[in-house]
């Protein structure tokens, strides 16, 4: 009897995009079952094809994929701000939808959760834009730049994510989602958090932006270690584009904490 | 001007070094330590997952 037909189990990641257990049917094998003429014995072996296995290659391929479709979706909504909550609000579903309904349809829903979030930053960067000018592009750089230097430390083995830093990460995580979710619901009742407001420019604030900034970028690290994980041990094809929306994920929250953190600095100016 | 020039280069840099160094495995630093995050069950780390044989009757045949 097979002891591996599939995965059983997907682990725990602080990124809210690794957070859950899923079901690995669509582990694909190939079953073949041949007479072995020398023995008399038949033998069956299940194979894994190895085109259908995660690769690191085909996970960061994908990621260029989608970095290149928020870039397209970001230049409309730098053109035409109106479309910035619409597509903002359809980006949010279409990660819950990939999230928790359908990651094996993560090829299909991470392109367009790309664009979607891709218009929502266009508008975003045009609004810090017209406050303070050039500050976009800095986040841009500072955000691309946080992620090759991550990178680079982790393939070198200079950042070692265990089991420690996960817990560590997912409760900063958890401690900054607790804190949007308090803002929100003041927000409702016409006051909301200070400390997170971009105009605030009070050293608190900027530390509190630097914090956060801090957790996101470490959970880049946990990023890389699941999708290298992930090709270690052969996942199936479709956890690239999974890994990928999880990479976009972590990177779209990472640029929006840089340019609040720029333009709570640049409001002491 | 040269904000633009000096971050937009930085973002094509690092996109460039992010496209290419990703592809490529981690160090044995990384990769070969003991406290690592196990997310995932051992599954194929060699092609065939499992095998089983029984012997074929001239009946089954």
């Amino acid at each position: 009897m097979s002891k591996h037909s599939a995965i059983n189990r997907f682990g725990r990641s602080s990124n809210p995009a690794f957070s859950r257990n899923f079901d690995q049917g669509g582990f694909r094998t190939q079953s073949s079952s041949e007479m072995d003429a020398g023995s008399g014995f038949r033998t069956t072996s299940s194979v894994v094809e190895s085109a259908d296995i995660m690769t690191l290659d085909g996970a960061v391929n994908k990621t260029g994929v989608l970095l290149a479709l928020c870039f397209t979706g970001a230049a409309v909504g730098w053109n035409i701000p109106a479309l910035a909550l619409p597509a903002g609000i359809l980006g949010f579903i279409l990660a819950l939808v990939t999230i928790f309904r359908s990651p094996s349809k993560a090829g299909t829903t991470a392109p367009f959760y790309a664009l979607a979030q891709g218009v929502m930053l266009g508008g975003i960067s045009l609004m810090y834009e017209n406050l303070y000018d050039g500050i976009a592009i800095q986040a841009i750089g500072l955000t691309f730049g946080i992620l090759a230097s991550l990178l680079v430390c982790y393939k070198s083995g200079l950042i070692k994510p265990t089991e420690n830093f996960r817990l560590m990460v997912g409760a900063g995580i958890g401690g900054i989602f607790i804190l949007y979710m308090v803002s929100f619901v003041m927000s409702f009742f016409g006051s909301g958090i200070s400390l997170l407001s971009p105009t605030n420019g009070s050293l608190m604030s900027i530390g509190l932006s630097l914090g956060i900034v801090c957790f996101a970028s470490l959970s880049l690290v946990l990023d890389f270690d699941y999708i290298e994980e992930g090709a270690e041990k052969g996942l199936p094809k479709y956890m690239e584009w999974y890994g990928a929306f999880s990479l976009m994920v972590t990177l779209i929250w990472l640029y929006l904490e840089i340019l609040r953190l720029l333009a709570k600095i640049n409001s002491r100016r | 001007m040269s904000n633009t020039l000096i971050f937009g280069g930085m973002a094509i840099v690092s996109l460039f070094v992010f496209m290419n160094l990703g592809k490529i495995k981690a160090s044995k630093n990384q990769t070969g330590r003991k406290n690592r995050i196990h997310r995932f069950k051992e599954t194929n780390q060699k092609n065939i997952i499992d095998s089983s044989s029984k012997e074929v009757t001239k009946n089954e045949e």
